[in-house]
């Protein structure tokens, strides 16, 4: 499609959606939605999309859409609020915003602190959309050309990294989350024999397990027992004075706003690697970039810039690989796909075909998210603060009905509850041991991916794994997958360190003896 | 998350539960058709449906030994004692008792009261009423004591309940009586709120806290449900007294 083909369709689709009453209320509704999830503490955007999930399910496919992006949208930005104004990271996603938003709240400025977030976001995700638009069809080609072994590999490579990369204490507890995730996924009756896998003789088995419910209890339930259960009051929420946009401190900032909307977009790129991790690494060069240092932690305006700005823009970096390639990017854009599979748009290299303008839709959606929620925040951030007055215990059980029906919802089937519940709960007591979800969740997703291309290209080449050492993208996986591993052990560091020193000591001889020559 | 010494510790039983799933998991793909014919197909050992979780169960019971490996050798043996005695001491009866764990098993009671026994069986909106007001009263009202008092009464309802249904007790009250179980929920929901109303209402405070906790939790499951069922078209997990009331009044056509 042409360049110019493509813009006319774009701003087709943008205007078609301004245009309809029912779209735009979805947009803002899902926004503002959004935004009190993420607001609220202990709620987060991927459970927000998870609910909404079973709520859109009867929904068009672009209806639907515009529902779960904006609340996603919505939600990366919404945690912020209680960052800034309560101390208390809304999301995860907007830890590295408490650093210096609530120093800032301290100083009476919480009011510039949340203009400044809800500017920072919606420009964020625009950036992060304008990638989605002109990275896609590149990425789109070069997928096409990829046989079984790539998408095996590049599903192990999601699940390794993700665990690699999440995992809060032991590299290896990420990657036995990742497994166990793909253990999951063999459960029933297998895609090319149909021969039943660890299904007990439970019917309900047979066809595998349903990956949305599952999802819900690896998110919600940890999420309801884990806020129920601690007893911590929430500290009262600082003042918050008129919001103002900040848009001078923006313009200001602008090569800082690019250089944090590039490592959102590069790190929601990254399979399984979700906002959080993005605030954290754009604060941290923010921080390590800056002149002054020492201001960071104090309430530094740019800090807060720095972390909103990438975790909002690691929405749009999440959708590249999932659009694409069929690989989440971060938690919420895993719950997207099972949203997608239920609407019946299967996202990979194929998409471009068999939906041509389903990546300018979501570009478009993106696009009108950050609007709407940069509107919303400005006019209804004052109100939106007065839900950190609503006591979590209130909440939380709401929640709990809201899983269990949202995932009954699904299939109409009692069987997902029975299988969400104790999911749920296997999944606190490895959050609590220090295990990550994120890699599980993956790992549930692609576990039919790796499997099915695994066997199929082991067809293909009779058994033989030589294609992997004869395709120069298979090749390059493999390595990277083989760095990614030995990466981790101590011997590799300490072997790699003993190099450098000898690199290093033999240089300096070297220059001795050129001196003395 | 626990502290990085506590971790440790009980990464040793949780990278044995793991080599455990492992071990199961490559126990139940050494059943599979590996070279032989399933299906009228000779099978191959790269098409076959165990190589999969033969991979996967391996990997798992590779990284438990070494998650075993890794806690050992950062805790040695006298921490491996050290959790043994832990275990054996009564500090193990203690932490079951500790107020955290105790409010834990609140959620998990009332999270599986629900989803096994409630909502399969109970009027999805009696249900959810009677799962919002007990962990409201549990966790927003009232104090640990009574926590603990709920909870032992719901979790002896619950295996009386338990006891009825798998008796066949349950079947035979509903010859005498349509949806018998709607009816006993409805009477406990009743018996709990009289009862909170009882203790409380000089504590004006805390009654407080009930009145808002009632009008959330019927209000809440009536929300939900009306737009799951109505809206969505929806059918509840279980359709007993209230949705026969509700869909006489939505399709009664005075709308």
């Amino acid at each position: 499609m042409l360049v110019l083909e493509r813009i006319v369709t774009f701003f087709g689709i943008v205007g078609s959606i301004l245009t309809d009453p029912a779209s735009l209320a979805i947009l803002f509704g899902s926004v503002i939605l959004g935004i009190l999830f993420g607001a609220m503490p202990g709620l987060t955007s991927t459970l927000g999309v998870a609910l909404l999930t079973a709520l859109t399910y009867s929904m068009d496919t672009p209806l639907a859409m515009i529902c779960l992006l904006a609340i996603y949208v919505g939600g990366t930005y919404g945690g912020s609020y209680a960052s800034i104004l309560v101390n208390i990271p809304g999301t995860a996603a907007a830890a590295a915003t408490a650093m210096d938003g609530y120093p800032l709240a301290c100083k009476g400025e919480g009011g510039r602190a949340i203009g400044l977030t809800t500017t920072a976001s919606a420009i964020g995700t625009a950036v992060s959309m304008l990638f989605v638009v002109s990275i896609s069809p590149i990425i789109s080609r070069f997928a096409l050309e990829f046989t079984s072994f790539e998408f095996f590999l590049l599903a192990f490579f999601g699940i390794l990294i993700s665990g690699t990369l999440t995992a809060p204490d032991l590299v290896i507890k990420g990657w036995i989350s990742g497994f166990l995730g793909l253990f999951l996924a063999c459960i029933g009756r297998d895609q090319l024999q149909f021969f039943p896998r660890f299904t007990f003789g439970i019917p309900e088995l047979d066809s595998g397990i349903e990956v949305v419910p599952v999802l819900i209890g690896a998110f919600g339930i940890p999420q309801i027992i884990e806020v129920l259960r601690e007893q911590k009051a929430m500290a009262k929420a600082k003042e918050l004075q008129r919001i103002i946009p900040e848009i001078w401190t923006v313009i200001r900032n602008i090569p800082a706003i690019v250089r944090s909307a590039l490592i959102g977009v590069g790190i929601g790129a990254v399979p399984g690697i979700g906002e959080d991790i993005a605030g954290w690494v754009s604060y941290g060069t923010a921080k390590n970039t800056s002149k002054h240092p020492e201001t960071f932690g104090k309430g530094e305006l740019k800090g807060v810039l720095a972390s909103e700005t990438a975790n909002n823009a690691c929405v749009g970096g999440a959708m590249i690989p999932l659009l694409n390639l069929g690989i989440p990017g971060s938690p919420p854009a895993a719950m997207l796909l099972g949203a997608l599979m239920l609407h019946g748009v299967t996202p990979g290299p194929m998409i471009t075909f068999e939906h041509p303008n389903f990546i300018l839709e979501v570009a478009a959606i993106l696009l009108l998210a950050s609007m709407a929620m940069w509107v919303s925040g400005m006019i209804l951030a004052k109100q939106v603060v007065k839900i950190l007055k609503i006591p979590t215990q209130l909440f939380m059980p709401i929640i709990g009905v809201l899983c269990i029906i949202g995932s009954y919802s699904l299939g109409l089937n009692i069987f997902n509850l029975y299988l969400m519940l104790p999911v749920g709960i296997v999944c606190y007591f490895l959050t609590t041991m220090g295990y990550p979800i994120a890699p599980l969740v993956i790992g549930v997703i692609l576990g039919p991916m790796a499997d099915e291309n695994l066997r199929r290209a082991l067809m293909v080449s009779q058994g033989s794994f030589m294609p992997i050492f004869e395709r120069p993208v298979s090749l390059i996986l493999f390595i990277i997958i083989v760095w990614t591993v030995i990466s981790q052990f101590g011997w590799y560091r300490k072997g790699l360190a003993k190099l450098k020193k000898r690199f290093v000591s033999r240089m300096q001889q070297r220059q001795r003896e050129g001196e003395s020559i | 998350m626990m502290e990085r010494e506590q971790l440790r510790k009980a990464d040793i039983f949780s990278g044995a539960a793991i080599v455990g799933v492992g071990v199961f998991i490559i126990s139940q793909a050494v059943q599979m058709p590996m070279k032989d014919s399933w299906g009228g197909v000779q099978n191959v050992w790269y098409v076959s449906p165990a190589l999969f979780p033969l991979f996967v169960g391996a990997m798992l019971t590779l990284l438990g030994l070494l998650l075993m490996k890794t806690a050992l050798k950062a805790v040695g043996l006298s921490g491996l004692q050290e959790v043994f005695s832990w275990l054996a001491g009564p500090q193990l009866g203690q932490f079951l008792k500790r107020t955290q764990t105790v409010r834990y098993y609140g959620v998990v009671v009332n999270l599986f009261v629900f989803v096994f026994l409630l909502i399969p069986r109970v009027d999805f909106f009696i249900a959810a009423v009677f799962f919002l007001i007990v962990l409201f009263f549990m966790y927003y009202c009232g104090d640990h004591q009574f926590l603990i008092w709920l909870l032992l009464r719901v979790s002896i309802g619950a295996l009386l309940l338990a006891l009825a249904v798998f008796s066949g007790l349950l079947d035979l009250a509903t010859n005498y009586l349509r949806y018998p179980l709607d009816w006993l929920l409805m009477g406990c929901i009743a018996t709990v709120l009289y009862v909170c109303r009882k203790e409380h209402r000089l504590n004006v405070p805390v009654a407080r806290k009930f009145q808002k906790s009632i009008v959330i939790a019927l209000v809440a499951p009536f929300l939900v449900g009306v737009i799951f069922k109505y809206f969505l078209l929806v059918p509840m997990p279980k359709e007993g007294l209230i949705v026969q009331v509700l869909d006489s009044v939505w399709y009664s056509g005075l709308w």
